[in-house]
């Protein structure tokens, strides 16, 4: 089954995940859900991107369409997803499996619904080492036995007899990294792994996955609404909104100079230490786009505060910014330009005209 | 360039634009199968439950005791099979199926909806003192309902329809109870144990919600909780469970028919019918089938129906 | 441990019941002196017979004590005596138990064998044509109990039927059914494996089918939702083949319904057993309990009943403790409790 992967020759030289306008629509009975709508990047090895976006952004849809976890009916794909060089993107399941868990590898959300809850812990990381290495499973239980100690689960010989329930949420989210880890991917995508976990085990757990890319010199994918998650843990960003990638730069770049405002609103609506008490969340109003039909122009147009005509009319290209190469964006109107200060000065003007115009209502 | 931004548009998504929102399909607009299989339920039901009870008035349907004469005259044993004369032929007795089996279905329609009126109420309200009151007075009526369903129904129901029988000869008070009501009795006794449960786990559930502890907060009680409060929201759950278990009663009442201890002779029942001829049914299966047909598409019908609540209601139970 | 025993001594109180209830029912509207033995013995006979019956098994006495003494019987492996028919009641369970207990034996692990792979195949293939003609033949015999489903097949199987079709060719005949016999002989497998299977088809399948269709589709619901979970996805994303995520995976998550059911279905079987055995002329313990009832043979129904019970409860409890077995979440439950 891997032997139509394994057939063409792998390129370890070059860029990992190679990405060219995919697109991922679901046909559903309202129409078409453009999920992912031409998304292009390029991951190099060993290096560890962030999808950020909220709910519906199509991030989750992404990571799955990469690996190729998708529904098998009602699912139209396109564009190219390049894998070491090799051609994925048009590969179904079946030929999947074999690179599944051997060579990318997912850890999920839940910790508490993703693991088999009638199966002993040790059996299910076994289980990856037995097909995919064809371990005996004496060899596949004393390799679990180490990938334990890996992710840091004390008295790693006693956990692997137990059952999820038994564990907490924290070591439970340890055990999927483990078995995602099994076989040695060189591919490691991280849906929303610490959302449903408390705020002390997140760093631990990005810590170890930090810990565990570098030491196996493995790429990291992680897929999260919460941009405080990515800040310290990647090498580089792509925001996605409305199904499309919006910005990437280096994660650097992108917090020192980010060119789009949703990627600047989505900064500011993190509560602050600083911040005096009672000060107003700055939320991003409005929804996230319908993906059956997306608005004309700029996606974000409808809830962005420096929308222009020319915003709703005309998409945005996807382009460099001066300054770097590598640090790509999409927007008409982009943080500090001309134009964007143009935008700010007005909506205050606007904001204070308003306020005048209250009172002077009030005061009548 | 000019560009006005009104402060509308700074704050919510202009009008003008398509609809924002998630991609989940709503509700309403989720697709429907076509309920053939609901809407040839109830058709059936209904035809069937008209013909039965105005079969007197109907000129089609002869009497039961009727003798369906031939061409020549004389009566016709299992002579024809369905025709134009009798249509679903005639039996060993000259009589026409065909009417037998509405007056059949009179039968068991009544029995069984009679039953399934005596499980609810009788049923129903254990399983409502049982949740609502829990402690001993929970144990008690698990103990009873563990008991009807430890024995087998079939057996139990026998055992009670015969040995009624005995003892309505002996006593007195009893003589008014005729066979159906016997069997009514014996059902509706089967019919509760199952009800007793389903509607005992249900109150269980809804004696936490907020209505029900908002009531007793303000000094409600426990009878008036019980009616006002929990009963209404039970109705889903009893009406679903009728249907279903109006059909397996009918089943019932058609194999305590079939071995004998149906209705009073003299009124036809399916179960009755499909004994008597079953060992013609070389010669003419036509005196078998067609009672028999009966009885399945209506304990078909009943099923959809309760099949169909059950989905509207969306109910899971392990197989009662 | 404890949990095991807490439960045993529940359906040991409830067979107890249930056992004593029988019993008051079997007297019911006996209550002048010596009148149970004449019922038994039958009308005509003599006050002697009469007394000395009465005598010996206390017909006279109380309830309890007459329960004592039957329970006291039961367990030395004396049943009492079917008068009606001359025979001690051990004996003439004897002849018919085993009929009984095979066609449910068969109907139980025939109906699982059916139900499972169809079930999980249907899940599997969601809302393929497969799983939606499936459920309609599903939903068809579960609405077929034995009473509507042994005439249709004795039509089918058993009565021979000649059929003239127009095509392949003109006047065709084709002839259906008359593979089965009519009268049920009562063939065991170690006597003769070909007749057995010849008489004890028809019967089975009329038991089967019901079983099979109430048990596919319940787990098919299990399945159903258990695909959806996290952790399948999370198996397929380790690489774990189909076959081997549908079978070790979801089906040991999906049992649950099953498994409850098997326990309640204990009841319809010897229900449709009932039927089943009249119909096709089976002497086995289902026309035997007709017969006995019928002719107030009190002790015969006794006994039998009590074994009837006991297998209910003995199944259920077994249930009860695969929960257990099944789910190791529940293991935990029961040990703290």
């Amino acid at each position: 089954m891997s032997t139509q992967i394994q057939a063409t020759a792998r390129d370890i030289d070059g860029p990992l995940l190679e990405l060219t306008d995919v697109t991922t629509h679901f046909k559903t009975p309202r129409g078409l859900v453009r999920a992912v709508d031409g998304v292009s990047f390029v991951l190099d090895r060993g290096k560890s991107l962030g999808i950020v976006g909220e709910s519906g952004s199509g991030k989750t849809i992404l990571s799955r369409s990469i690996m190729g976890l998708l529904p098998p009916r009602g699912t139209v794909r396109g564009g190219s997803i390049k894998f070491e060089g090799r051609e994925i993107g048009n590969l179904g399941r079946k030929q999947m499996r074999g690179v599944w868990g051997k060579e990318m590898a997912m850890i999920f959300q839940d910790p508490m619904t993703s693991l088999n809850p009638v199966m002993k812990i040790g059996k299910q990381i076994a289980e990856p080492l037995q097909i995919h290495l064809g371990m005996t499973r004496q060899n596949a239980w004393a390799t679990a036995e180490r990938l334990l100690q890996d992710v840091r689960i004390p008295e790693a010989r006693r956990r692997l007899d137990q059952y999820p329930h038994e564990m907490s949420g924290g070591m439970r989210q340890r055990v999927m990294i483990a078995i995602a880890l099994a076989c040695g991917p060189t591919a490691l995508f991280a849906d929303e792994p610490t959302t449903a976990l408390d705020v002390t085990v997140q760093a631990q757990i990005l810590d170890l996955l930090g810990e565990q890319r570098r030491d196996r010199n493995m790429s990291l994918i992680l897929v999260t609404h919460d941009l405080g998650v990515v800040a310290g843990h990647t090498d580089e960003i792509a925001v996605m909104y409305g199904g499309k990638l919006v910005e990437k730069a280096s994660t650097r770049g992108l917090f020192a100079n980010m060119k789009m405002p949703y990627t600047e609103a989505l900064l500011l609506s993190i509560p602050k230490l600083e911040d005096r008490s009672h000060t107003r969340l700055s939320a991003i109003a409005g929804r996230p786009p319908d993906l059956v039909n997306p608005p004309t122009g700029c996606r974000f147009a409808p809830r962005c505060p420096y929308a222009a005509d020319k915003c709703r009319n005309e998409e945005p290209p996807l382009i460099a910014t001066a300054e770097d190469p590598g640090h790509l964006y999409a927007c008409w109107y982009p943080v500090g330009s001309a134009a964007y200060h143009e935008a700010k000065v007005r909506i205050a003007n606007n904001k204070a005209g308003l306020a005048t115009a209250a009172s002077a209502a009030g005061g009548n | 360039m000019t560009t006005t931004i009104s402060p509308a548009t700074a704050a919510a998504p202009e009008p003008a634009l398509p609809e924002a929102g998630t991609p989940t399909p709503s509700k309403r607009r989720r697709f429907k199968r076509p309920p053939i299989g609901y809407a040839f339920a109830v058709v059936f039901l209904v035809t069937l439950t008209l013909m039965a009870f105005l079969a007197d008035y109907l000129p089609f349907i002869p009497y039961p005791d009727a003798k369906i004469l031939g061409p020549d005259g004389r009566p016709g044993r299992y002579e024809w099979g369905p025709s134009w004369t009798a249509w679903f032929g005639t039996d060993g007795v000259s009589g026409d199926v065909f009417s037998k089996t509405i007056y059949g279905a009179r039968t068991s329609l009544q029995v069984g909806v009679f039953a399934t009126v005596f499980g609810i109420v009788v049923g129903g309200a254990l399983g409502v003192i049982a949740g609502y009151f829990r402690g001993w007075v929970d144990r008690v009526v698990m103990i009873i309902t563990d008991c009807l369903l430890a024995l087998p129904a079939l057996l139990l129901a026998i055992i009670l329809v015969n040995r009624l029988d005995d003892y309505r000869n002996d006593t007195e008070w009893l003589g008014w109870l005729s066979r159906k009501w016997q069997i009514v009795l014996t059902l509706g006794i089967l019919a509760t144990a199952p009800l007793a449960r389903i509607v005992r786990a249900q109150t269980l559930s809804l004696r936490e919600r907020e209505f029900v502890l908002a009531a007793r907060s303000i000094g409600a009680k426990p009878g008036r909780v019980m009616f006002r409060e929990i009963l209404p929201n039970l109705i889903p759950v009893i009406l679903t469970v009728a249907f279903t278990g109006l059909s397996i009663l009918i089943a019932a009442e058609g194999a305590l028919a079939f071995l004998g201890l149906g209705v009073e002779v003299g009124t036809p029942t399916w179960g009755k019918l499909i004994d008597e001829n079953r060992n013609k049914i070389d010669e003419a299966w036509w005196a078998t089938m067609f009672p028999c047909l009966m009885l399945f598409l209506t304990v078909l019908s009943f099923n959809l129906i309760g099949d169909r609540l059950s989905r509207r209601f969306d109910i899971r139970q392990a197989g009662v | 441990m404890r949990y095991f025993l807490q439960k045993l001594s529940q359906f040991a109180i409830v067979f107890f019941i249930v056992t004593f209830v029988v019993m008051i029912l079997m007297r019911l509207g006996l209550n002048a002196p010596g009148d149970p033995a004449r019922t038994l013995l039958g009308g005509t006979a003599d006050q002697g017979l009469i007394d000395a019956t009465t005598q010996k098994y206390r017909l006279d006495s109380n309830y309890f004590t007459q329960y004592f003494f039957w329970l006291k019987g039961m367990v030395t492996g004396d049943m009492g005596f079917s008068v009606p028919n001359s025979l001690p009641v051990s004996e003439l369970i004897r002849g018919r138990v085993m009929t009984t207990l095979l066609l449910g034996s068969y109907a139980i692990v025939l109906g699982l064998i059916i139900a499972v792979p169809f079930a999980v195949r249907q899940a599997y293939k969601r809302d393929s044509a497969f799983d939606k003609v499936g459920s309609g033949l599903s939903f068809a015999f579960v609405s077929a109990p034995a009473i509507v489903l042994a005439p249709i097949l004795t039509l089918i199987l058993i009565k021979e039927n000649t059929i003239t079709l127009w095509w392949p060719l003109n006047d065709y005949q084709v002839t259906i059914g008359g593979w089965f016999p009519r009268i049920g002989e009562k063939v065991y497998p170690w006597q003769d494996l070909g007749a057995h299977f010849k008489n004890f088809f028809v019967p089975t399948l009329v038991l089967t089918l019901p079983i099979a269709a109430i048990f596919s589709r319940l787990l098919r619901g299990d399945m159903v939702m258990t695909l959806q979970a996290d952790f399948v996805t999370l198996a397929s994303a380790k690489g774990v083949s189909p076959r081997r995520v549908l079978w070790v995976h979801a089906l040991r998550n999906s049992l649950f319904s099953l498994l409850t059911s098997v326990g309640l279905q204990i009841g319809g079987i010897v229900g449709g057993a009932i039927v089943a055995e009249t119909f096709f002329d089976l002497d086995g313990m289902g026309t035997m309990l007709v017969t006995a009832i019928l002719s107030k043979d009190l002790f015969t129904v006794q006994s039998a009943a009590a074994i009837l019970v006991a297998c209910v409860v003995v199944v259920n409890l077994t249930v009860d403790l695969l929960y257990a077995v099944l789910d190791p979440r529940i293991r935990h439950i029961r040990a703290l409790a």
